[in-house]
Parts: structure tokens; sequence; C-alpha cells
């Protein structure tokens, strides 16, 4: 950022207001081909995952090499869809609902630290500020749900509002522990203080075995917040057709599928830099590796995680849902808020 | 920049506001109300005020509207037919509102020009650490206060949906 900050000023004798406003649209233009590509990749590498699991190959033929060439494929053939607007439908809020769908997750990204001097938006509170935006996603759920006019799409979108809502608590508060100990709400200097190998970790048990609940807690939170199997009530094929994007074809469906891969890799992300380091490197000695392929990897291996759960485990029942959430998980977490707390007076790790 | 962020901010909620009240559709109401929302959180982050800013987006555009889209949607929510021609003798004290808004607006925009005299916020405003303390410090009776009153909305509201049916412990 300071780097790209001062060839604009410096070799391109821009203003300092000038720079500003063209690093940011520079880092918005990165930022969303990034996501374009993540969600091409993830797609691909979701297909190779299921495969594996049912004991079958997945993609195999187009691009000769494991069929990569399939996600890029589907989306030439998505683009070049019919572009259908229900008769009934609300137009306006049916045009809408896609993008600020998109948009929720797209601003979230921007805060995420990829590297020591490389994040779009680093301020303060930038961990509170991406679960804010990322809480816009339900209203654009919601919205896509009732402009459809059609009773699959609203139940799936108010099983999504419900799912989502429930679980931001958890999610949230399975964070509160980690805050607690950096002492700061900016995600680069959660990721700063765990420097020097994989016991400095916030996950490590030994330093904080409440932080190590917590992790667990956050990862199942972050799968029904992502609307995924086994949590997946939201788009359950077998009695919602495909819940809340029943209706919509072409492009505006391409926002959607862009939208769910963006929010997979957002929710494995902050995972990473909450829990696992962020960019630092598991071993002292491997200074060499770039810090953000440290980031993307760990990243990427919790997103196989997620695969793994939702390939493997049956989709659960909307009660069994609410039950985990409103009678497990958010009392797990506050005891877990409490007790990191404790822990943390205990031995003196206060900041 | 910050008193034009302000005022942006400020002329796009007054705008989310006066949208809301002209809609038909009550969904499209509360999605105008989400917007006025937003501008709001806006204008708390121009007064150099970043945590209540996010706050506001995330609880009440991120939360309380959602529950408001799903009542709304699950009671099919009212859409008014176009014939009224005339508001009900009621609203119209509420008619006089916007445009007072807009002047006091206009009227902040024009003095705010020339008081450039306005004291910078001090070091650590607004920042999660103050409102902390001032929330579990000095204000703590009132903000637990607060909790007990939302607390009995909440059981209130409980008892009262529960009203029909046989409750387990009578």
């Amino acid at each position: 950022m300071k780097l790209m900050y001062d060839f604009f000023t410096g070799q391109l004798g821009l203003g300092a207001a000038g720079a500003n406003i063209t690093v940011a649209a520079v880092m918005a233009v990165i930022m969303f081909t990034v996501m374009a590509l993540c969600a091409i990749i993830l797609t691909w590498m979701e297909r190779k995952v299921a495969g594996f699991m049912q004991s079958r190959y997945g993609p195999m033929y187009t691009g000769r090499f494991h069929g990569w060439a399939q996600a890029v494929a589907d989306m030439l053939k998505i683009l070049g869809k019919e572009d259908i607007i229900p008769a009934e439908a609300d137009k306006g809020l049916f045009k809408f609902a896609p993008i600020l769908v998109l948009l929720g997750s797209l601003l979230a990204w921007a805060a995420i630290p990829w590297a020591p001097d490389f994040v779009a938006a680093d301020f303060d509170l930038g961990l509170f500020y991406i679960f804010a935006v990322s809480s816009l996603v339900v209203i654009g759920i919601l919205m896509a749900g009732w402009a459809s006019n059609n009773k699959w799409s609203l139940y799936g979108a108010a099983r999504g509002a419900a799912q989502m809502i429930s679980y931001e608590i958890p999610l949230a508060l399975a964070v509160v522990p980690v805050v607690m100990r950096a002492g700061s709400l900016n995600p680069q200097d959660i990721v700063i203080a765990q420097q020097g190998g994989i016991w400095h970790w916030n996950i490590n048990p030994i330093t904080n075995p409440f932080l190590f609940i917590a992790f667990f807690m956050y990862f199942i939170a972050s799968i029904a917040e992502t609307n995924r199997g086994p949590f997946d009530m939201p788009e359950t094929e077998s009695e919602l057709v495909a819940g809340y994007h029943t209706e919509y074809t072409g492009m505006r469906f391409a926002f959607f599928f862009l939208a769910e891969y963006a929010n997979l890799f957002l929710v494995s992300m902050i995972a990473a830099l909450v829990f696992l380091g962020g960019w630092w490197a598991p071993f002292p000695g491997m200074g060499w590796i770039p810090p953000a392929l440290n980031f993307i990897i760990k990243g990427v291996l919790l997103v196989f995680l997620n695969m793994w759960v939702r390939w493997t485990l049956p989709r659960v029942r909307v009660d069994q849902l609410m039950h985990l959430c409103w009678k497990v998980m958010i009392p797990v977490s506050l005891l877990c808020v409490v007790g990191a707390g404790v822990w943390m007076m205990a031995w003196g790790q206060l900041k | 920049m910050e008193a034009f962020l302000f005022f942006t901010c400020g002329a796009l909620m007054l705008l989310g506001g006066v949208m809301m009240v002209l809609q038909r559709s009550a969904v499209v109401a509360a999605l105008w109300l989400v917007f006025a929302f937003i501008a709001a959180a806006g204008v708390f982050a121009a007064l150099s005020a970043p945590f209540v800013a996010i706050m506001q987006v995330l609880v009440y555009a991120g939360a309380i509207m959602v529950l408001f889209l799903f009542v709304i949607m699950m009671l099919h929510g009212p859409v008014l037919d176009g014939e009224r021609k005339r508001l009900p003798l009621p609203m119209w004290p509420a008619v006089a509102i916007p445009p007072l808004a807009v002047l006091v607006l206009v009227g902040g925009w024009l003095s705010g020009r020339k008081a450039e005299a306005l004291p910078a916020a001090p070091e650590g405003f607004g920042a999660p650490a103050q409102i902390a303390n001032l929330l579990l410090g000095r204000y703590l009776l009132a903000f637990e206060l607060i909790s007990i009153v939302l607390l009995v909305a909440l059981i209130g509201a409980l008892t009262l949906g529960l009203r029909e049916r046989k409750l387990p412990w009578s």
C-alpha cells in the first residue's frame, strides 16, 4: 500500500488526495478480480473434492488436466444464458438484490490483511466492520426471496435470514476472546500479535484452551453463516428447488454464485487471520515464503475442511439447526469469552 | 472533507426517510429505512464516532431491519392501492417534518462554513475502549436498567404471543 502510494505520488506526481483515491480504486479492482478468480477456482475445487468424497473423479475432460477448464466453461455458459425476470416479480428489487449480496461480501474483503503491507482498508475497527457489512448480505437474500414472488424463494429467504442472524451471534462471540488477547480490533494488529511460529498462534490450546474451543465455535458458525451443508437449509434442493435464487438466471444468478464462494473464502480467511496466525509462516525458519502465500494456503485449507464437512454430513432439520445455535453454541461461546478472560487474568496475559 | 461527508450523508438520510414515507409497499418502505440507517452510519462516521457508525450498520441495518422485513413478509405486508389522493388528517403535521429538516441541514451547512474553529476530537474519541469505559463505568446503572427494560419487553412479547396456548406451568 505504502509502495503503491509512493509510486503514485513520486513517479506520477499525484497529490495526496489524488494518490489516495487512485490507490483505493486500484485496490478495489484487484480485490474484485481476486474475488472472481477465487470463485472460479473454488468451484472447480468443490467439484473435485465432492468427487473424491464420493469415490468418483469429478470433471476430467474439459481442458485436459483434471477438467481444470470446467469452471471457466461453466462461467461462459452462465453469461450466455437468457436473462429472465418473472412477470409477477418486483422488478426493481429483483434486479437490486444480487448486487446487494455481492456488495456485502466485497465490502468485507476490503479489510482483510493479505500481507504486512497489503490491505485495502487498514483501520482500527476492521474486524468489527467485516461483521457489520457482511450482515448486509441477509437483507439482499430476503429481498431476492420476496421479489421473486415465488413461495419456494420466500421460504428459502426466510430460512436464510433466520439462520444467518442466529449464527452471527456465536460467530462474533467466538472472535471476542481473540480481540481480548490482542487488545485490538484491527485485523493487522491481531495477526502481528501472533508472531513467532505455530505455538504462538491463537489456536494453541496450551496458551489458552478457551481460544481453542472458540476456533471450533467459529468454524461451525461460519458453515451456517455461508449457508453450506450440513446447514444449507435456505437452498435445500429436495424441498425448495434452489431456495432464494430459484428464479434467477444468467448474470444475476452468477452474482449469487460469486457471492457464495466469496463468502466461503472470506470466513475461512477470517478464521486464518484470527486463529491461525494470518500471514505468518508456521515455523521460524520459513520466512522465505511470501506472507500472502502463507495466508492463502491457510485459507484454502480451511475451505477444504469446509467442503469436507459439506460432502460428509447429511443435512440437519430447521429445529435442530436453531437448537444447536441458541442452546449449544451461544452458551458455549459466552463461556469461552468469560473463561478466556479469567484465564488471561490468572496467567497475567492481559494487555 | 468531514463537513462534506456529514452533509452528504445527512441529505441521503433525509432522502431515505422521505422515500420510506412515500412508498406504497411496506417491504420497499422498510428497505428505504435500511438506506436511511446506513446514511446515518455515515453521519456518525463523519462525526468521528466510528464505533457507533459500525454499530448502527450491524444492529439496525443488519439485524433489526431484517426482523422487520421478516415480519412484513410473513404477514404479506400491506400494499396501498392507487386510489387515495388525500392524506388522512393526522398525517398532515408529519408532512412538515422533511422541509423543516432540510431547512435545518441547509442552515447548518451555511453557518458551518463560517464557523471554522470547531475543536478537533480528542485522542481516542469514539474508540471502543472509551465507549466501554463510559458504558461499564460512569453509566453502568443506566446501561443495566436499559437491559432490564429490554428483557421485560421481550418477556412481555413472549407472554402476549403465547396467550392462546396452554402454558406449561398453568
